[in-house]
């Protein structure tokens, strides 16, 4: 049901009577700031495209919608409809607010009705998850179609699971309960199992990198699960828009998928602008804050009339955000607040309260995390406005999503941090209006993922020797495991014989355990605050480190390595602290090879050896060094898989005057590669990272103070022998023992990235080199011949393929 | 060690796991680049494959190939013709002859498919002798013979008497059958689980309810060198891997003591006044 338009909203503070349509607000932004304003463009609306209500729809169902409003489908739910009943699978791709649930609810609910068939549906998040099993009493109740829906995850207390697994139709769930809970459980589901017909999974999008990975394996254990019960479930699976919707579905569930893109949906006409904080310091290249522009958007937009959602991207934003709008539109005690926050650590109760709230259309701004992004109904919205950039082109488009009601034309604004990926972005409104560039990637065979659930898997059914698992032979792992301890083979089964539970130690977000707790000891407590990855842990946990959480900063006063653990105080310091890390790289195979412009492109695989032997000490805002720590930590190791570029000396030297400068170059280059290529893998923060060396490990190069190469050959400073071959290398590398499947898509787009890298390095505002572009530079460097970034474009170019 | 193992070792190394002490065979044809770091750590004694053991011929005679029942049948005092089990929320009165004490030993009490009886004890009252049986699986492939042996004991009428069974024996072995694509013959059986009196009754008095405590203070029973319940499932793999049976003997006796007290302990709580 849909809140009704707002009366036109008197502004009290200034006694102006103010209505803008998000179209007019998108104009006078554009007018009174429009060197800030880096893209604008408008999504045209669309006329609906429907279909009738299928004929094979049960009737109960038929009218329960109809008393719910809807008395025809949209052209991509009939398609839907189609497809399931032919027995496909399906992902439907369309973009949001596009009715995709129907899609996976008229199969599921007439499969319930006629056939006494279950459904398992999984999602990313419990809110999301008692939602969809909210919409689905109600669409129950409106027809009494007598189907019985439960979410079934850590929340759900012991008494009512067992009913939940005896006589759930619908049981509403999420990937980690499944690999955690149900499937080493499965007899206990045996009845759901044997009668489950479809599997809808929201959000596919979400499950890439190494959680995707995981979740295809668990997914591999449903379906090996579901074969003992002699079931072949129907997967429908929902995805935001990505590059690659079919081709992700398909390698998840490793089946056949029939893609549904086009909407029927009618949309209104979407303005979308991104907008670029102005600079306040040309010298070092520093730009206003995004709060600042956010906050300064949002009033208008209020003011306006308009009813306006807020992302923020830390739990503290959103407070600090809220607070400001707060101080301009509550002032007055007596009154209704028309600005309101929501975050995860709210109580449910808050939350759900503060969701009829927003649908009864009696909040004008809300500020949020991410918690809102997905599909919580909150009624209809006018703008939203991003603070920061989300991470992902996808995650961009479900946010913008929010705003629009029928018909009428919605805004939806990206304010640019000064994060390089940030400035990257704003600077292409082609990535957000054509054929997004992100395709989303697993590496479902990684060897460490790969055992963890074979290892589940084995203690969830026994294998025998010429067993399968996920398209490969079990036999070598199997005997791993019976080597660990865990399995006992007997003539040609392996079955668990332990005493553990092996699901407890796989976390479906890391690569093995070993990842350290953050623990807080601020006033004499012990709480555990984060998680931190074993391979960021030396970047970012040495003692002194300042680590961030959620936007709070606290200083890490012992860092127990053995024990995977730091403990941290809260801190007011002035500072931010950066480690000193040496990177050795060192070529062990390579896959495949091609040229690349004047030089040669190659995907392999490499060993790492990283060092962290100190820090800087830097204050906020100015960027000054104000001091040094040391940090005595063990070396990583790391073989894993890369892509990198090389260029021969004869072409270097005919290129460069000096050799300082092609390494300057190679380090400007691999910072704006680096920066395209996260963008193009959708990878997360530290998933792939970036180094210049030698390919055979003789030396490496680091930036120093001022942004230029310094290169080591061992640990220390020594320099390079001049008359040694000079071949710098340019590496991008998974981050994770094993890779992650991060360099073969790369390998693969190799031409488009340095392309891309180029055209981020000459379109850059600024002058000599930035952050968001090749990389901190010094002003001084002005006296230079060549500038970094004239040195990153001059390598760049002959790498590419003019 | 081949060379997928090596591999993974070294990446679980990489990935921060602290790899333990790895077992390693006789080196393969083709030796792998780690092997030489890899044999500086020998393989535990325990790890190798049994060969050419002695039958365990403690555990009673060999009823199928790889499982075993021992028997053993002592005389008791006379019951009642039936006795009221309210006590147990059962409204009918039972016939002491229907009843089969259960008590299982585990692979582990972790829970899940993972988790299976390596041995059953069962017992009745059959007119005034107590009879005991006890089947041990000495292989997996034993567990099939064994739970068709405990569905040949079990009949409609049957009322199980465990302690904690209805959370943890009961479910456990219907796992157990339903892994083997069989129903469970124990679904809808009634079932005495004491633990639920007795906890009742005594919780307030005695520092736990643990069956060891119930049996101490009800019925005077001291064990003497008793293999406690948490080693039970090292003593089965020690027999399973290096042949070694002498704390499984053990395991055997403790069940025996187990099921003994449980029908003390019922009747104990019988003969008491309402």
């Amino acid at each position: 049901m849909r809140a009704p338009l707002p009366a036109t909203i008197a502004d009290e503070d200034d006694g102006r009577l103010l209505q803008l349509s998000g179209a007019e607000l998108a104009g006078r932004l554009v007018q009174r700031y429009g060197e800030r304003v880096t893209g604008h463009f408008v999504m045209e609306g669309r006329e609906g495209r429907y279909v009738p209500l299928p004929d094979d729809l049960p009737a109960p169902v038929a009218a329960a919608l109809r008393t719910r409003g809807v008395a025809r489908l949209y052209e991509h739910q009939g398609q839907a409809w189609a497809a399931t009943a032919r027995g496909e699978h399906i992902v439907v791709a369309t973009p949001t607010a596009s009715g995709k649930s129907l899609c996976f609810t008229l199969p599921v609910l007439t499969s319930v009705m006629t056939a006494g068939k279950k459904a398992l549906y999984l999602f990313p998040t419990k809110a999301l998850a008692q939602d969809q099993v909210a919409e689905l009493l109600e669409l129950n109740a409106a027809g009494e179609l007598g189907v019985r829906a439960f979410t079934f995850d850590g929340d759900t207390p012991g008494d009512a699971r067992q009913a939940i697994r005896l006589h759930g139709d619908v049981v509403v769930s999420n990937p980690d309960m499944l690999h955690q809970a149900i499937l080493p459980h499965h007899t206990k589901w045996a009845q759901f199992f044997e009668n489950l017909r479809y599997v809808v999974i929201d959000e596919v999008h979400a499950y890439r990198g190494v959680f995707g990975s995981h979740v295809a394996n668990v997914l591999r254990r449903l379906r090996r699960v579901c074969a003992f019960y002699g079931v072949t479930p129907q997967f429908i699976l929902c995805s935001a828009t990505i590059g690659n919707p079919a081709e992700h579905a398909r390698a998840l569930i490793e089946q056949p998928v029939t893609p549904i893109l086009e909407s029927g949906a009618p949309t209104g006409p979407k303005h979308v602008l991104l907008w670029n904080p102005p600079v306040v310091n040309a010298d070092l290249g520093l730009r206003a804050s995004a709060r600042s522009q956010t906050n300064r958007i949002a009033r208008t937009a209020i003011r306006a009339g308009l009813k306006t959602l807020v992302f923020a991207q830390s739990r503290l934003m959103v407070e600090v955000l809220t607070k400001y709008l707060k101080d301009v539109f509550d002032h007055d005690p007596r009154k209704r607040p028309r600005i309101r926050a929501y975050r995860g650590g709210y109580l449910p109760t808050e939350r759900r309260q503060a969701e009829r709230d927003m649908r009864a259309g009696q909040v004008d701004g809300i500020v949020s995390t991410s918690a809102l992004e997905l599909g919580v109904d909150i009624g209809a919205l006018d703008v939203t406005i991003l603070n920061g950039y989300p991470g992902s082109v996808a995650a961009t488009w479900q946010r913008f999503g929010r705003a629009g009601r029928r018909q009428q034309p919605s805004l939806g604004i990206l304010v640019a941090s000064s994060e390089p990926l940030d400035q990257y972005l704003v600077r292409h409104p082609e990535y957000f209006q054509d054929a997004s560039p992100e395709q989303a990637r697993i590496a479902q065979d990684q060897p460490l993922i790969l055992l963890d659930h074979i290892r589940c898997a084995a203690f969830e059914l026994p294998f025998r020797a010429g067993d399968a698992f996920g398209g490969q032979l079990v036999e070598p792992w199997l005997e791993v495991l019976a080597e660990e301890g865990v399995l006992h083979r007997e003539g040609e089964r392996f079955e668990w014989i332990a005493d553990s539970y092996p699901a407890n130690a796989v976390s479906l977000r890391s690569v093995a355990e070993g990842n350290f707790v953050v623990v807080d000891r601020t006033g004499g407590r012990q709480a555990i605050i984060a998680e931190v990855d074993y391979s960021a842990a030396p970047l970012t946990l040495y003692e002194g480190a300042i680590h961030m959480v959620q936007s709070v900063p606290y200083q890490v006063e012992r860092l127990d390595w053995t024990g995977r653990k730091a403990y941290v105080t809260r801190t007011e310091a002035d500072y931010y602290t950066d480690a000193i890390d040496y990177t050795k790289l060192k070529v062990l195979d390579g896959f495949d090879a091609s040229h690349a412009g004047r030089g040669e492109c190659h995907h392999g695989e490499v060993h790492v050896v990283r060092r962290v032997a100190g820090y800087k000490k830097i204050r906020y805002y100015t960027h000054e060094n104000i001091g040094y720590g040391n940090v005595s930590l063990p070396d990583s190791e790391l073989h894993t898989t890369a892509v990198w570029w090389a260029l021969a000396q004869r072409t270097l030297d005919e290129a460069f005057e000096r050799r300082q400068d092609a390494l300057d170059g190679f380090l400007a280059a691999a910072t704006a590669l680096h920066t395209v290529a996260t963008v193009a893998v959708m990878a997360e923060g530290r998933d792939l990272q970036k180094a210049v060396g030698s390919g055979d490990g003789a030396w490496f190069a680091t930036p120093d103070s001022s942004g230029h190469a310094r290169v080591h050959t061992g640990w220390g400073d020594e320099g390079v022998d001049p008359h040694a071959p000079f071949i710098p290398t340019l590496y991008l590398y998974d981050a994770f023992p094993g890779g992650v499947g991060l360099s073969a898509p790369l390998f693969d787009r190799r031409a488009e990235l340095v392309d891309r890298a180029r055209q981020l390095i000459g379109q850059c505002d600024c002058r000599l080199g930035c952050p968001a572009c090749v990389g901190p530079v010094l002003a001084s460097d002005e006296t230079a011949a060549r500038s970094m970034k004239e040195l990153g474009t001059a390598v760049l170019d002959l790498l590419a393929d003019l | 060690m081949t060379d997928l193992a090596a591999r993974l070792r070294r990446l679980r190394g990489q990935a921060g796991i602290a790899v333990g002490a790895a077992a390693t065979m006789a080196p393969a044809p083709r030796v792998p680049v780690d092997l030489a770091r890899l044999l500086a750590v020998r393989r535990p004694a325990s790890m190798r494959q049994r060969s050419g053991t002695l039958a365990p011929t403690g555990l009673g005679r060999e009823l199928a190939p790889g499982l075993w029942l021992a028997e053993e049948t002592t005389d008791w005092p006379p019951l009642p013709s039936c006795f009221d089990a309210s006590f147990a929320k059962l409204s009918e009165p039972i016939d002491p002859e229907d009843l089969l004490f259960l008590d299982t030993e585990t692979t582990g009490l972790a829970g899940g498919t993972g988790t299976r009886a390596f041995m059953i004890g069962v017992a009745r009252w059959k007119g005034r002798q107590f009879v005991l049986s006890q089947l041990t699986i000495t292989t997996l492939a034993g567990e099939a013979a064994m739970l068709e042996q405990l569905r040949a004991w079990v009949g409609p009428a049957t009322v199980l008497g465990t302690y904690n069974g209805k959370s943890y024996d009961a479910p456990l072995l219907t796992t157990r059958f339903r892994l083997a694509q069989q129903a469970s013959p124990l679904q809808g059986l009634r079932h005495i689980d004491l633990l639920h009196p007795v906890r009742r009754r005594w919780r307030a008095q005695w520092p736990n309810c643990k069956l060891a405590t119930a049996e101490r203070q009800l019925l005077g029973v001291v064990r003497e060198d008793d293999l406690p319940g948490a080693q039970a499932p090292a003593a089965w793999l020690r027999f399973l891997r290096a042949g070694d049976p002498v704390d499984l003997y053990r395991v055997l006796k403790h069940n025996a003591q187990d099921l003994r007290s449980l029908a003390g302990v019922l009747n104990h709580i019988i003969a008491l006044p309402p």
